[in-house]
């Protein structure tokens, strides 16, 4: 069981709805991952924390989809059910 | 395990690549679980480690574990066997048959061997693997990782390490689950 509320996108700020917005798209997909709006509960935590994983997860000299491999091994290992 | 729905909808939709990352992730864990519980000596970087354990030397190797070393030596091109295959040629049938399996599972298919080493390194990263940071940091440098790279694969790391321990403290329940193919 969540030990907490997480706020529905329409909850959010607006700039942190636009946010929540490109990350659909980041993720070509059609819900708000919960994770972005557990995230953006504190946006003043939130809104770095985005943009610093955002930048991580780009593509550069690994691609995004390596990184998305190497995301899925710490997962793994912490046996993050999320 | 959000990241491997993620994955997949960035064209990594062929599951023989995720099973290749789980051999990755499991024989790893293996090798480093057995190395650090014993305090295996690193190969790489100085340590005051102590082996809880006697371990072989290569020159003092049985002969139906010499050829195996001799392949293990090749393929990590190291000038000695790696510490945690000399110790496991305490049961050569079993180093026999694991090295075999640890070989295919970091060998070219889908994924090449540089992106397994680097998983492997994410992976030993997280479980704070002595061991497993020494063996595959040195070995994902020397089949091509740059600085940078490294870099970023680290902020990957960093990244889902937070956002792995903040799901895991509000006991979220998994929002990607639908995204499984099939």
């Amino acid at each position: 069981m969540e030990i907490v509320h997480v706020p529905e996108a329409h909850e959010l700020a607006p700039e942190d709805q636009k946010f929540c917005e490109a990350t659909k798209a980041w993720f070509k997909i059609d819900f708000v991952p919960k994770m972005s709006r557990v995230l953006l509960t504190i946006p003043e935590f939130g809104r770095p924390y985005g943009r610093a994983s955002r930048r991580a997860m780009s593509d550069g000299a690994l691609t995004r989809a390596q990184k998305e491999l190497i995301a899925t091994m710490v997962s793994a290992i912490n046996v993050c059910q999320y | 395990m959000a990241h491997s729905a993620a994955g997949k909808l960035q064209g990594l939709d062929d599951d023989r690549v995720w099973f290749e990352v789980a051999y990755v992730a499991g024989v790893t864990h293996g090798l480093n679980a057995r190395a650090d519980g014993l305090r295996l000596p690193l190969d790489f970087s100085p340590s005051t480690r102590l082996a809880a354990v006697a371990i072989v030397e290569d020159a003092a190797a049985e002969p139906e574990v010499k050829g195996v070393f001799e392949e293990i030596r090749e393929f990590y091109a190291m000038a000695s066997t790696p510490a945690i295959f000399r110790y496991l040629a305490r049961d050569p049938g079993f180093l026999q048959s694991y090295w075999t399996a640890t070989r295919e599972a970091f060998s070219d298919r889908k994924l090449d061997r540089l992106t397994k080493e680097v998983l492997a390194l994410a992976a030993s990263v997280t479980a704070k693997s002595e061991y497993g940071v020494d063996l595959h940091l040195r070995e994902a440098r020397r089949l091509g990782l740059s600085e940078q790279g490294l870099t970023e694969a680290l902020e990957v790391v960093q990244c889902f390490n937070t956002v792995t321990k903040i799901a895991d403290t509000l006991l979220l329940e998994p929002d990607f689950a639908g995204l499984r193919p099939r």
